[in-house]
């Protein structure tokens, strides 16, 4: 059994425990804050922007770009996006599950490459890992992102990989998030899309000045942005499952340090007790 | 007069969100275009200027700034995507010019710039300029 001596020291370092994990949960809760407004702005330009292309691409006839073409080559890169610390639930597991159940699956011969630590090492043993990307500062910066999405497009461009794809947890709400895979490249329309928009749009767009300078000015950026939102995607499901785990963490603390009170206060009446007895019967023995 | 709605949108931020509308000025590679209720389907590369939304009767009319990117106008609802947008109220007339007196301090500067810098520095200037035509411009 435990003496008293031992439970207080236990008490003291889950209350050490209780001030870190409160003060990730605060820190978490105002870096979430600001990765969800990232996100929220970034959203409604990115989706329209894929729409708009979508539209264009799939009414204009004889239109090609790099990016479009769909190729035979059986290579693809696959672009992990995962935090570089822990201690935030299941994040980088529930996302490195996914990628190993797509590995599984896909008849691609698939090169993994890494954005953050922690999925390196849940995968590195089911996987062909590749190059892992840093990022110079905390905050990753659009033009980081931008020279990442360069060098992947340059293998693309190049015919090294016939496919790229990106796995990333989407954002949804504070404490929810979605571990998914895109494809990135080539951003080709399937021909049922295709059929859809074209009965959605039963008219053409009148384009200025042609819809070939459009998309091709449109298509890259398209790649970026997309490429950008996945990361602030990822950043802002990491804050928020750090918050909530943080903030079970903080329950777990509490609780804790309330059994073990009472568990001490308990060993400590029971020690009383015994001494007065004790002492109580001595006197007792005196007296006959 | 029927009314139709306005989206500037910029990977920042999102500058307006169904703005209603009866009349816009859109500058695009080809000129100016004004966009009234009921046009036909349109998509427009842009150019570096001003847009400028007039609400008509009921609502305040509003002057945008935007950059490189495209509009879309479908079924009465215009959608602008581009790379930066400004408000014109929000525009500060100070940090315009300053951005201005640097950026052509830079291109002039005995240094010599990359291709990308000569770029990004040429662009800062135009946006610059635009910016103080706008705010020393009475809508």
């Amino acid at each position: 059994m435990a003496n008293i001596k031992e439970l207080k020291m236990k008490i003291k370092s889950t209350k050490g425990t209780l001030k870190i994990t409160q003060a990730m949960k605060l820190v978490s809760a105002a870096k979430l804050n600001k990765a969800q407004q990232a996100i929220t702005t970034t959203r409604p330009y990115a989706n329209e922007l894929n729409e708009t292309i979508k539209a264009v691409s799939a009414l204009v006839e004889d239109y090609s770009h790099e990016y479009l073409n769909e190729t035979e080559n059986k290579q693809a890169v696959l672009l992990v996006i995962s935090s570089n610390k822990g201690l935030c639930g299941g994040y980088n597991s529930q996302l490195g599950k996914e990628v190993k159940k797509f590995v599984s699956e896909t008849d691609l011969d698939l090169k993994v490459f890494y954005i953050g630590k922690k999925a390196k090492e849940i995968l590195k043993n089911n996987v062909n890992s590749g190059k892992q990307f840093d990022f110079e500062g905390m905050e990753p910066t659009f033009t980081e992102m931008q020279k990442i999405g360069q060098e992947l497009a340059t293998m693309f461009k190049t015919g090294e990989v016939g496919k790229i794809l990106v796995a990333y947890n989407v954002f949804q709400s504070a404490i929810e998030f979605k571990p998914t895979i895109k494809q990135l490249l080539p951003m080709s329309l399937d021909e049922n899309e295709k059929l859809e928009l074209q009965n959605k749009f039963p008219f053409d767009f009148k384009y200025d000045p042609n819809p070939t300078e459009i998309l091709d000015t449109l298509i890259p950026d398209a790649f970026s942005t997309t490429l950008w939102t996945s990361l602030l995607d990822g950043l802002a499901s990491e804050h928020g499952a750090r918050m909530s785990s943080m903030d079970s963490a903080v329950k777990n603390c509490k609780e804790a340090i309330r059994s073990q009170t009472l568990k001490m206060n308990k060993l400590r009446q029971a020690a009383i007790t015994t001494e007065l007895i004790e002492v109580i019967s001595g006197a007792e023995s005196l007296n006959t | 007069m029927g009314n139709f709605t306005v989206d500037i949108l910029t990977p920042a931020k999102v500058i307006a969100k169904d703005l209603p509308a009866e009349s816009l000025l859109v500058p695009t590679v080809k000129g100016q275009i004004n966009v009234l209720v009921d046009h036909t389907h349109i998509v427009s590369k842009l150019e570096t200027g001003m847009v400028s939304v007039f609400g008509g009767a009921n609502d305040a009319d509003k002057f945008f700034s935007v950059s490189t990117g495209v509009c879309k106008v479908l079924e009465n609802k215009i959608i602008i995507l581009t790379n930066t947008s400004e408000e014109k109220i929000d525009i500060e007339l100070g940090r315009a010019k300053k951005a201005l007196e640097y950026s052509e301090n830079m291109l002039s500067g005995s240094e010599s710039l990359s291709e990308d810098d000569f770029i990004k520095y040429t662009r800062k200037i135009e946006r610059a300029k635009l910016r103080i035509q706008m705010a020393s411009f009475k809508g």
